[in-house]
């Protein structure tokens, strides 16, 4: 195995490129033989290159002919079909890493962003984020909250006695029976706190949540940041309006 | 080394292989410079074929016994050109297989700050272990903490909406025109490499 990652582009010096070229092309003939055996399938590789007069083949001349009769003999649709030069490749493995790449960026944000809350609820302050992040990470909170209510709708529903003789609890609980004749969230099957959630929500989500709150805010030209009390807070759960609740538990 | 058994095996694997074995004619091509064809017949009996600078072009010379032909100055011209193409390709295949990586690696690294904190705080852990009490209070704080960031943007918001450089077109509206926040080229990305301290 390779110590240093090669460059992909021509290699310049000529004695490493032809080293390579030796390497590599052994390596593919014997890639093209473990397919074709394991596989039980045709293959044929044909290699010029300017170190030989005559082309490197396998398996060898006739049976590369006889491959490539059976090639050409096939519909010129069909051989078409999954014909790949240099550019159509690349760009073919160009979309793919892309989508990859987009997806792994999305659950990464996602991770960093939970990170980011459960911050946030042992009182670390906003002040570092900017627009984008609080954007993110108030859909990441929506996810999550979904979630907690759930469970405390399934456990609403699988308590037999259980009622503790404490005053917060009982106050949780008067406030949990409020929750529960306003949520109702589809029955679904419980997950843990941190939410593995796909592609495209998030994108669509994220807009429509941003759109919405600022939508709701277009008709009051006063938003000042020092008057908490007469702010409009947007519904971004359609069951359930956050004004509602206390907000004894963190100053 | 036998034909594989299992027939699910034996798709997963050519398809596999195939795409692995063009992808290292694809780099043998642009490493040394050289002229590759392949011809494969898939266990489906379709054909897939890798070619470079194409299939037909390979095939022919191989099978007529042709030495190169392509010495006119329109053949050399069109060969530049699509070289050039190759190059350009092959450098934005490079780039994001290297973006691909950092993710990954960063990946990585937020695993190990999760896997740390396992059974540290009890509202990081698995809703399904939260007492009713736990869970009262984790929505509590989470309800509240919405609250906060929507203030936080608002404040953002209004603070950028009301500083005159922010409108193109010179003077501040008090409108607080929506439409315009769009300059304020929200990041609604999600591949933007953030970090937080």
């Amino acid at each position: 195995m390779t110590r240093k990652k090669v460059k992909l582009a021509f290699i310049t010096n000529d004695s490493a490129r032809k080293a390579t070229f030796k390497k590599r092309k052994k390596g593919l003939m014997k890639k093209v033989s473990e397919l074709s055996t394991l596989c039980g399938i045709d293959a044929c590789a044909i290699i010029y290159s300017p170190y030989d007069t005559s082309p490197e083949v396998w398996p060898n001349t006739m049976g590369a002919q006889r491959v490539l009769a059976e090639f050409k003999r096939m519909p010129e649709m069909e051989q078409s079909k999954k014909m790949v030069n240099q550019e159509s490749f690349i760009r073919q493995r160009i979309a793919k890493a892309s989508e990859q790449l987009k997806k792994q960026s999305k659950e990464n944000r996602e991770k960093e962003m939970t990170e980011v809350m459960y911050q946030g609820l042992t009182g670390k302050g906003l002040q570092n984020l900017n627009l984008g992040d609080l954007n993110d990470l108030g859909w990441v909170i929506d996810q999550n909250l979904k979630e907690v209510y759930k469970r405390i709708e399934a456990v609403k529903k699988g308590a037999s006695t259980s009622s503790s003789s404490s005053v917060a609890a009982a106050a949780a609980a008067a406030v949990a029976a409020a929750a529960a004749s306003q949520a109702v969230p589809p029955p679904m099957e419980q997950k843990p706190a941190v939410v593995e959630l796909g592609l495209d929500p998030m994108q669509r989500t994220q807009t429509e949540w941003f759109t919405d709150w600022m939508n709701s805010n277009t008709s009051d030209q006063h938003i000042g940041y020092g008057h908490a009390d007469e702010m409009i807070l947007p519904n971004f759960n359609d069951n359930h309006n956050a004004n509602v609740w206390p907000n004894n538990f963190y100053p | 080394m036998t034909k594989m058994s299992k027939e699910s095996n034996l798709l997963v694997t050519f398809s596999k292989r195939r795409s692995g074995l063009f992808k290292k004619a694809s780099e043998l091509c642009t490493l040394c410079g050289v002229e590759i064809a392949i011809v494969v017949f898939s266990p489906g009996h379709k054909v897939f074929s890798f070619g470079h600078p194409n299939v037909d072009s390979i095939v022919n010379r191989f099978l007529t016994r042709n030495p190169t032909s392509s010495s006119s100055t329109t053949c050399q011209l069109v060969e530049a050109h699509r070289n050039a193409n190759v190059r350009e390709l092959n450098a934005q295949l490079t780039e994001i297989l290297n973006q691909l990586e950092f993710e990954k690696k960063r990946e990585v690294e937020i695993e190990k700050i999760h896997k740390a904190k396992i059974g540290k705080n009890w509202w990081e852990g698995p809703l399904n272990e939260l007492e009713h009490g736990e869970l009262e209070q984790l929505k509590l704080g989470m309800e509240e903490l919405k609250k906060n960031v929507t203030k936080q943007m608002q404040k953002i918001i209004f603070v950028a909406s009301n500083t005159p450089t922010f409108f193109l077109g010179g003077s501040s509206s008090s409108n607080g025109d929506v439409k315009n926040i769009k300059g304020l080229g929200l990041s609604m990305a999600t591949n933007g490499h953030t970090s937080f301290p």
